[in-house]
């Protein structure tokens, strides 16, 4: 964790809202149990800094509140300060190894291309020339 | 009063302001036929290590370090953009332009596009006409190394890509087979993303994030496919160079330009001939930056239309979920097919003229799940969160396709950009505020389209699909605000681009579009670049020129 970091209450609150966004259901895991508060939290704000500040104080101010009323709250009347900790939570989450096995992703991974010498598409393509009646012509 | 004190760089034949699509077009052509250039860009150089697409964090790069927003994005290079605006403009501030984030869509315009007035009864007409860039378009397809295939019946026919299209992908396959029933016109996408290796590019790797920079090396970028032999042959490009001011001599000759360097320092660039290539919003900021007694409205503004008719191809999503597997995640992240089948004008229709469509992926889980979200925020909180959150991702993540449909927004005086009052850019020039409105024409045409692209996606086998409404920021192309024409009256600049009110003076850059037609303006703005750039190279003997 690093010094500017939340802070591990923060952190706490963070599980919490998170776990509201991204449940547990349909054979998938909750936000928190695969570790967005922790060190995804981090490699999330890593990657998007402007992130950090605005959630680290809508952390401080959600520790007072309920947390269901405190995320629908934002939800509903500011969606600036929602998108800051929606996107964090799934972006984080999404970095998650088990989320994208379970998903099925295997992340924007390097693939060569492989380019057909007749590519199935043909004769879809000869329809298209056949029934096209050309461009427009112009003065 | 203090004295402004202004350090003298070394006269040369050419200064180009800005280093993207056309800037290094012409500052190549222009260099290899003996001409000094020096180019001045106001961001750095980026490349591969810059990139963050090869790490699994790549989507969040696109929340700010990446964004194709500069306001987002907020680098040192960037300048604000303020105002209220329907659509916000993309654009990247660096060694490349735009072309360093763009997802490298390669699409001349119609034929029909340079005849909108004599055609349709709107707006106007170019000075020029389509084969007047059949030759460019050609060569600089060649030069950016481009992946597609000829014979599009839509268009007038050119010389072959250098490389053949890209596999269409299972996103593509399964839009065509939609296209295929209903009769409808598509094409394989071309773009400029190697499918084999080509000149300065690599093949492609299908990543699928070219729009946060291709680690491969296989999407054509101005650093890679002009700039090399720009240098070698003699030009000299400085970063870190704001130009704040186009000064006049007694004649009302450009002396060259004013710019700031990264420690601060104003310095006078000389130069014969002044080429602005700054793009269409920041081409319209010097412009207007660069007011004098002799042009009190602005230089080069004696029509009033220097930064109005902005356009910027509005833009709407449908994406259609199937049950078949896509693998949608893969790449490229260009145009896996088009189709030009609602681009012209019907008499039937209440709007004139039209659409392109486009084929792309979805790209990775965040951005599938967000597009979903967007489309369905109406719903409420339990429609898309809580457990929601996991239906939508089985539903969508690697099953979907969108067909982007880009619509050509007509020419409008007060669609524009002019200088805010208050806001300044980080050297203290005045930021570029975006007046602009989506017309009543383009909401007719943008809707009509989505019901059609729906039908398409039905025809696809599409389960379910979801609309989005006009996109705000991320795909904003910026064109119209120096036009061209014959008339000093009604452009600012001539069909060889040159200023009606400065003769040693040209803009190359999307500002000089008459109308936008709704093809991605990159090929075009390079082959008029090349035009440019050739003509200047013609009758350089009788060019005039600043003292």
């Amino acid at each position: 964790m690093s010094d500017s970091g939340p802070t591990p209450p923060q952190r706490a609150t963070f599980a919490l809202l998170a776990d509201i966004l991204v449940a547990e259901g349909l054979g998938m895991p909750a936000a928190s149990t695969v570790g967005v508060a922790a060190g995804l939290l981090d490699r999330c704000l890593e990657a998007a800094p402007v992130l950090a500040e605005p959630l680290r104080a809508l952390l401080d101010e959600a520790a007072a509140d309920d947390p269901d009323a405190f995320v629908q709250g934002l939800s509903e009347h500011r969606p600036d300060d929602f998108a800051v900790l929606s996107t964090t939570v799934v972006g984080a989450y999404f970095l998650s190894d088990d989320v994208r096995r379970l998903i099925g992703y295997p992340g924007q991974q390097p693939s060569p291309l492989s380019i057909a010498a007749e590519p199935e598409y043909l004769e879809m393509l000869e329809r298209v020339h056949d029934r096209h009646p050309g461009y427009r012509e112009c003065p | 009063m203090l004295m402004r004190r202004t350090q003298s760089d070394v006269a040369t034949d050419v200064v180009i302001v800005g280093s993207g699509a056309s800037g290094s077009v012409a500052a190549a052509r222009l260099a290899a036929a003996g001409f000094e250039v020096a180019c001045l860009e106001q961001g750095d150089w980026t490349g591969p290590a810059d990139y963050m697409s090869d790490r699994p964090e790549a989507e969040l790069a696109w929340v700010e370090r990446w964004s194709p927003d500069p306001n987002v994005r907020r680098r040192p290079a960037d300048y604000p953009l303020t105002g209220e605006a329907d659509v916000s403009p993309v654009m990247y501030n660096g060694v490349g332009g735009g072309l360093v984030q763009w997802a490298a869509m390669w699409q001349p315009l119609l034929a029909s596009d340079f005849r909108v007035r004599t055609l349709d009864g709107v707006a106007d007409d170019w000075p020029i006409s389509w084969s007047d860039l059949a030759a460019p378009y050609v060569q600089v397809a060649r030069d950016m190394s481009v992946s597609g295939l000829g014979g599009d019946p839509a268009l007038p026919e050119l010389d072959p890509y250098p490389n053949p299209p890209i596999p269409i992908g299972r996103i593509g396959l399964a839009a065509a087979r939609g296209m295929d029933r209903l009769g409808w016109h598509w094409w394989p996408g071309a773009n400029a993303i190697a499918s084999r290796r080509h000149g300065s590019l690599q093949a492609c790797q299908r990543r699928g994030t070219c729009m946060m920079g291709c680690p491969e090396n296989a999407k054509a970028t101005p650093s890679l496919t002009h700039w090399p032999s720009a240098l070698a042959a003699g030009a000299r490009l400085v970063t870190g160079a704001r130009v704040v001011e186009i000064p006049l001599d007694e004649r009302g000759r450009a002396r060259g330009v004013v710019y700031r360097d990264r420690d601060g320092v104003e310095r006078l660039q000389k130069a014969q001939v002044v080429i602005l290539a700054a793009n269409a919003v920041g081409t319209a900021r010097l412009l207007l930056s660069s007011a004098s007694a002799r042009f009190p409205d602005g230089l080069a503004n004696s029509s009033g239309l220097v930064g109005r008719r902005l356009m910027q191809h509005p833009y709407r999503t449908v994406t259609a979920v199937c049950e078949e597997p896509l693998e949608s995640w893969q790449g490229p992240w260009g145009q896996s097919i088009y189709s030009l089948e609602f681009a012209e004008t019907d008499s039937g229709r209440d709007f004139v003229r039209g659409t392109k469509w486009m084929v792309m992926p979805h790209g990775g889980p965040m951005f599938a799940v967000a597009e979903y979200q967007e489309a369905h925020r109406d719903e409420g909180f339990d429609a898309v969160w809580g457990t929601a959150f996991h239906r939508a991702t089985a539903e969508v993540f690697g099953h979907a396709f969108t067909w982007g449909i880009q619509a050509e927004d007509l020419p409008e005086d007060d669609n524009r950009v002019v200088l805010d009052p208050e806001v300044c850019d980080s050297s203290g020039m005045p930021a570029a505020r975006i007046e602009y409105r989506v017309s009543e024409n383009t909401h007719k045409m943008l809707d009509f389209n989505v019901a059609r692209a729906v039908e398409a996606a039905e025809a696809a086998g599409a389960v379910s699909t979801f609309v989005r409404d006009v996109w705000p920021t991320g795909i904003g192309h910026v064109l119209g605000t120096t036009r061209m024409g014959d008339d000093p009256q009604r452009s600012v600049v001539d069909r060889w681009c040159r200023a009606h009110d400065v003769a040693n003076l040209y803009v190359i850059d999307g500002g000089v579009f008459v109308t936008g037609g709704s093809a991605n303006p990159t090929a075009t703005i390079m082959a008029n670049a090349l035009r440019v750039a050739d003509h200047m190279i013609e009758t350089r003997a009788s060019q005039e020129v600043g003292a």
